[in-house]
């Protein structure tokens, strides 16, 4: 390769990483702003937006409902994927591939398409829009991940566990308790914590299966439609944080393993 | 980990699954459940199959009855009747099929402008920075990626406002007097989707140029090959696989948006996840023409996803 570019190259590079990263910066910086305008020039700077939303009953109420979601829909898939994984880990059977084709389905097909789906089935199945029906709808989204995660890790198991298992006299049931689901937890507990953070940040399912209760992106996105206000930024600012604090600790588990 | 996790079972826990092995009504259940090598085989595949049916492919099977329908949800005492009115009416009308075409053919840009922008940042990631760099790299990447499509939807909406970071630095530099209306049109609505999607192309085009050995290029150099040809005819061939990984993804996720063009396009790209959206309106509620729409896209992203696959995949063994 020439000097020439090796430069360019380097270039492209670095004004990628300043694409990714400027916007979020910027975004976060305003929520510091002394102006209920967002833009520039920046005159002042104050903690009073952050104040304002620790103390709104409403938002701390919302939080805590898309948390709820967040934790229901990554349990149900951390259950039914692990099953699946396990499933799929077996040595061949009829239609192996059909089974794993269609548990992995959610992955490739595009999110509102999904969610109109997913709108129209819970309508069949009487399910009202609300909680539960995101619930489902995160569920359905998460455990493709869930699997292929679970499913690598199984790929590094030693038969000879299992096997030692059941010389000792352990049944299928106890043997995937005793030993193969702990052998498991690392990459589950990584898988869990993207489940969680897919689900909390999700909108589109959300906001099609979702009642008159908002989750926090839902409620971000109906008070973007009046205006923007420094409070969102806040808001965002804060969901950007702990994203990225959940997000680095399961690269960190997964890694490890 | 695995030899705590095998041996550091605590004491109570010990005592529970050894109870539990001897405890007679569990062996009454498990003798019956776990007796033969078939009932063992769907105990454990019952529940993810019947999931698969009933989760993945429900809906979808649902949807595509549903676009059959004079209408839906029922109404009480009526009986359902199948139509092909809606599927007519996409095919003859203007507000319909002008987004449609207009998402396909946008997402495609779009697929191709992420390739060639995120090209060079995989290639130089994977040959001209260190190792240990490397994975602080991905790491860092990641974080954007992790936070959802809304909030960072609305930071590119700061970033292009009238009053936002780049309309003050092109008027601080003196390029322009007034500020350029970059929102609410096809540009804003591009930038925020490549925004959003490119990671999906770094990622697998990282994962394949960083498997293709150095030898390969200097092999090529020994035999007078230059830096052009080289790239053409070894580097391009032999990142094929991550190519076609990386715009299959980015092109299924891009059409899947509903509200980054709600909150950055305008009249004039108006995209199809909006038409879809607007039949599920409260006021308007024209479902069976919603999931008409829903399983036009859906029958036509993954046909041109699985046509574009095979194309990389047979051009990829004939370059092998």
């Amino acid at each position: 390769m020439t000097r020439h570019t090796r430069i360019i190259m380097s270039m492209i590079y670095w004004a990628f990483i300043i694409y990714l990263f400027v916007p979020l910066s910027v975004m976060v910086l305003m929520g510091f702003k002394d102006s209920k305008f967002i833009g520039f020039p920046i005159k002042g700077y104050t903690l009073e937006w952050y104040r304002i939303v620790f103390q709104d009953m409403e938002v701390l109420s919302i939080f805590g409902y898309s948390l709820a979601i967040a934790l229901a829909s990554t349990f149900l898939a951390l259950v039914i994927g692990t099953w699946a994984a396990i499933l799929l880990s077996q040595k061949k059977f009829f239609g192996k591939m059909v089974v794993f084709a269609l548990i992995c389905l959610p992955a490739v097909i595009p999110g509102i398409i999904s969610a109109i789906a997913l709108r129209i089935f819970s309508q069949t199945i009487n399910l009202n829009p609300g909680m539960l029906a995101i619930i489902l709808g995160h569920t359905v989204h998460s455990v493709p991940f869930v699997v292929l995660v679970g499913m690598a890790r199984l790929s590094s198991q030693p038969m000879s566990h299992v096997e030692a298992a059941q010389d000792l006299g352990a049944d299928t049931v106890i043997t995937f308790f005793r030993v193969t689901l702990p052998y498991m937890v690392p990459a589950l507990i990584g898988a869990g914590i993207f489940c969680m953070l897919t689900s909390f940040d999700d909108f589109v399912r959300s906001f099609f299966l979702g009642g008159y209760e908002p989750t926090l992106p839902v409620y971000i996105f109906a008070q973007l439609r009046t205006g923007m206000s420094p409070e969102i930024n806040a808001i965002s600012a804060v969901v950007l944080l702990i994203t990225a604090v959940l997000g680095l600790t399961a690269e960190r588990l997964m890694r490890r393993m | 980990m695995t030899d705590n996790n095998m041996h550091g079972a605590d004491d109570g826990r010990k005592g529970f699954w050894s109870w539990l092995s001897v405890n007679p009504g569990y062996r009454a259940i498990s003798g019956v459940l776990l007796k033969t090598e078939r009932r063992r085989f769907w105990l454990l595949a019952a529940l993810p199959i019947l999931w698969a049916l009933v989760g993945n492919l429900g809906p979808i099977i649902k949807m595509f009855d549903i676009s059959f329908y004079e209408a839906y949800p029922l109404t009480a005492g009526r009986e359902v009747g199948y139509t092909l009115e809606h599927w007519r009416a996409f095919f003859t009308t203007h507000v319909f099929y002008v987004p449609f075409f207009r998402t396909i053919m946008f997402s495609m840009m779009l697929t191709a402008s992420t390739l060639i922008l995120t090209y060079p940042v995989a290639y130089f990631l994977a040959r001209h920075v260190r190792k240990n760099r490397q994975m602080l790299f991905l790491l860092i990447v990641l974080i954007p990626f992790w936070v959802g499509e809304i909030v960072r939807t609305y930071a590119i909406m700061i970033l292009l406002g009238n009053k936002g970071l780049i309309n003050m630095l092109l008027q601080y530099v003196g390029f322009i007097e007034r500020p350029i209306p970059f929102m609410y049109t096809s540009f804003s609505l591009g930038v925020g989707i490549v925004y959003l999607t490119s990671l999906y192309m770094l990622l697998p085009l990282y994962s394949a140029l960083e498997k293709i050995p150095h030898s390969m290029s200097e092999a090529a150099a020994d035999l007078g090959a230059g830096p052009w040809a080289r790239f053409r005819r070894v580097t391009l061939p032999l990142s094929k696989a991550g190519i076609a990984s990386g715009c299959t993804l980015v092109f299924l996720i891009s059409t899947g948006f509903y509200a980054t063009p709600v909150m950055l396009g305008g009249p004039s790209s108006t995209l199809f996840s909006e038409t879809i959206a607007g039949t599920f309106a409260v006021a308007a509620d024209r479902w069976p023409q919603g999931a008409m729409f829903s399983s036009i896209m859906l029958i036509t992203t993954l046909t041109i996803a699985a046509i574009f696959l095979k194309i990389m995949g047979r051009g990829g063994k004939g370059v092998l």
